[in-house]
């Protein structure tokens, strides 16, 4: 018998996923050349590999349960990445008012994806730490 | 996540020789729960206690027992 749930070795593997896109990232930073590059769009397309793989897993065990634990867990990891989203909106709002412009829609995306990478990453530490600690 | 609630879950399963994956498919949770409700890690629901309670078939104050903060200031 598995000592882990569903959701929670789901997010073990989104943990995966997510150090594997940062790991891709820093080699992209080490190695690329200044200009346009494709690493937002194969973020995109590994989002939706892993949403897909997730949802046909999901599909495929159907007795898998989600409880009010999961929920409680889940809305406390919301709130972690609503809180780290809702600070980088101010600080890209006080970037703005200080700066005037925010230099170019790469430099948005920049910190968007920063914002997003971060968020994500705290959204899954918070809830595997919960997990662990209502284990 | 608990605060001062304990239970007697593992007890009552026990005596009726039920597992926790039993008692989580009657109450319609997962059995990580249950593991976690027994540890007094995790505090349940009114709706799920009453559910437990109802497998048992005893009262609810006799699955789950609270026991409040001493130095509480008024």
């Amino acid at each position: 018998m598995s000592r882990l749930g569903f959701h929670e070795k789901m997010l073990w593997a989104q943990f995966a996923g997510v150090l594997a896109v940062v790991g891709f990232y820093m080699h992209y930073l080490a190695h690329s050349a200044p200009g346009h590059h494709y690493l937002h769009a194969v973020l995109i397309v590994l989002l939706f590999l892993f949403a897909s793989v997730r949802m046909f897993v999901r599909w495929r065990s159907k007795s898998v349960i989600e409880d009010e634990r999961d929920r409680a867990v889940a809305s406390i990891g919301t709130r972690w990445s609503n809180n780290i989203l809702w600070l980088g909106l101010v600080i890209i709002l006080v970037m703005y008012w200080d700066l005037g412009n925010m230099r170019s829609a790469g430099f948005l995306i920049g910190i968007l994806f920063h914002l997003l990478l971060v968020a994500a990453l705290a959204r899954i530490i918070r809830e595997l730490v919960a997990y662990r600690m209502s284990a | 996540m608990s605060a001062g609630i304990s239970n007697t879950i593992r007890e009552l399963r026990g005596t009726r020789s039920m597992t926790q994956q039993e008692l989580a498919d009657r109450i319609l949770v997962t059995r990580q729960t249950v593991n976690a409700i027994e540890g007094d890690k995790y505090s349940p629901s009114l709706e799920v206690a009453f559910r437990i309670a109802h497998v048992f078939g005893v009262p609810l104050e006799q699955v789950f027992h609270y026991e409040a903060p001493r130095n509480r200031r008024k």
